[in-house]
């Protein structure tokens, strides 16, 4: 049988048609199979990544609401201790000033009380000071009466008077 | 010699068939109908076994197809035209693998112009659905009288020629390619059958020019020139083959290797190029029908 050909340039209706019909098939093979597919899977996977953005989003408010919270409570707590910082110093100094105050007042006592003490110790040194000295212008006397007589004696007795007296003193 | 160029090959003729008459089964179908499968096996392949998260390389390449093919219609016409991917998807990718089949030394479907003016009288329904649409049945039909009625047959003529001339540009190319391709083979074979008549001739010729083939060889790596270097190559590989001639096998060897180069840009480029044009047509055509 020979091989028969069309010519180079034919209008043949039955391949025309033929053509469109596998257009159209084509397009729905390509259609389901591939494109409808792949539309899908990356629709999908951006729905995933819109997710895990989501998240992420959610996770980074969330960890700087903590943050907040923490920040908060720590200023909070810087206060409370700056507060009993100050308040200890406060007692503190009212305590310090309360014992120097306290001690002055002590030394103060101490002072008046040492100088009363003094005060008494001259008084009674000075009376019993007087007291010897009128014991002793007694004796003395005595002495100037019993020797009146001898002047002899008078000057012996001056002598032991003296002596006495420095005895005594 | 006689080159002869043919359209399709008719591979089967049924006789009365109702309303069609005589149906020739033509090359253009059957290849038209393996180009399906294999268009229709890539996709069922690429489009299996797609994950969410740790994708394969194939589905990457898949991913990428799609989003240059969106790229591509959302680019020449905007988002509102969404649905026209399929369509020139599958314009597309049936027009370059109809176009490289050739490469494969088979009839390519888009050498007969059936193939285009099928895309194109498709292309142009949808046209025409779109100017309809836009401006009214009334508006349509007034657009044929504009700028002046006497325009009328010019108009039509011109509404006509739109699918003509986008499957014709797409047939001519690839024609082309097809006729050079032929003829750049025909030319060939004559060019070896003369050359290894002589090379063939006597078995000493052949060794002799293949010797000389040779002496140029090292000669050209000693100088360090590359002319004689690559002289050397060609003549001591005709030497060789026309040996082998000699010694009683003959083969076209012209006809290896060769043909690989114009075809490069005949079938290779040409036919991606032709592809890419009716789809940009195709878009900018529809686009244009719905206005803007």
């Amino acid at each position: 049988m020979d091989t028969l050909y069309q010519s180079l340039v034919t209008v043949n209706p039955v391949t025309l048609i033929a053509q469109i019909c596998n257009l159209f098939i084509q397009l729905l093979i390509v259609k389901i199979f591939f494109l409808d597919k792949i539309k899908a899977i990356i629709d999908q996977r951006r729905e995933a990544a819109d997710k895990q953005i989501t998240e992420a989003e959610t996770a980074k408010s969330e960890a700087l609401a903590i943050k907040q919270t923490y920040e908060q409570n720590m200023q909070e707590a810087k206060a409370k201790a700056d507060d009993l910082l100050m308040t200890a110093q406060r007692t503190a100094n009212s305590r310090s000033e309360e014992i120097i105050a306290q001690a002055q007042q002590q030394a103060a006592q101490i002072k008046s009380k040492a100088a009363a003490d003094i005060a008494l110790e001259k008084k009674k040194a000075i009376n019993e000071a007087k007291n010897e000295i009128s014991d002793l212008a007694m004796a003395i006397a005595g002495k100037v009466v019993a020797r009146e007589l001898n002047a002899g004696d008078q000057a012996d007795m001056i002598d032991r008077f003296i002596d006495e007296l420095g005895d005594n003193v | 010699m006689e080159v002869s160029i043919n359209g399709a090959r008719i591979l089967a003729t049924f006789e009365n068939v109702p309303i069609f008459g005589t149906v020739q089964i033509t090359q253009t179908l059957a290849v038209a109908w393996l180009v399906m499968l294999i268009i229709s096996a890539l996709c069922i392949w690429l489009g299996s076994n797609l994950k969410v998260t740790g994708i394969s390389r194939k589905q990457a390449v898949a991913e990428m197809i799609y989003t240059s093919l969106v790229n591509f219609v959302r680019g020449n016409m905007g988002p509102e035209f969404d649905r026209y991917i399929p369509l020139v998807g599958t314009i597309f990718v049936t027009s370059i693998i109809s176009n490289l089949i050739s490469l494969l030394g088979i009839w390519s479907p888009t050498a007969d112009l059936m193939t285009e003016l099928a895309w194109g009288l498709v292309v142009f329904v949808l046209i025409t659905y779109h100017k309809i649409k836009a401006s009214g049945i009334g508006g349509y039909l007034k657009g044929f009288l504009e700028p002046i009625f006497i325009l009328l047959p010019i108009n039509i003529m011109s509404e006509c020629f739109t699918p003509v001339s986008m499957a014709c540009r797409h047939f001519g190319n690839i024609l082309s390619g097809t006729v050079i391709s032929t003829l750049i083979y025909a030319a060939l074979t004559a060019a070896n059958s003369a050359l290894f008549h002589v090379l063939g001739s006597n078995l000493y010729v052949g060794i002799v020019v293949a010797i000389a083939g040779g002496a140029l060889i090292v000669l050209g790596r000693k100088r360090k020139k590359k002319l004689p270097f690559i002289v050397g190559i060609i003549a001591a590989v005709l030497g060789v083959l026309g040996v082998i001639t000699t010694l009683g096998a003959t083969f076209p060897w012209l006809t290896i290797g060769i043909p690989a180069i114009p075809s490069l840009y005949f079938d290779w480029f040409g036919g991606c190029i032709q592809a890419f044009i009716f789809c940009t047509l195709t878009t900018l055509f529809i686009k244009q029908a719905a206005g803007d």
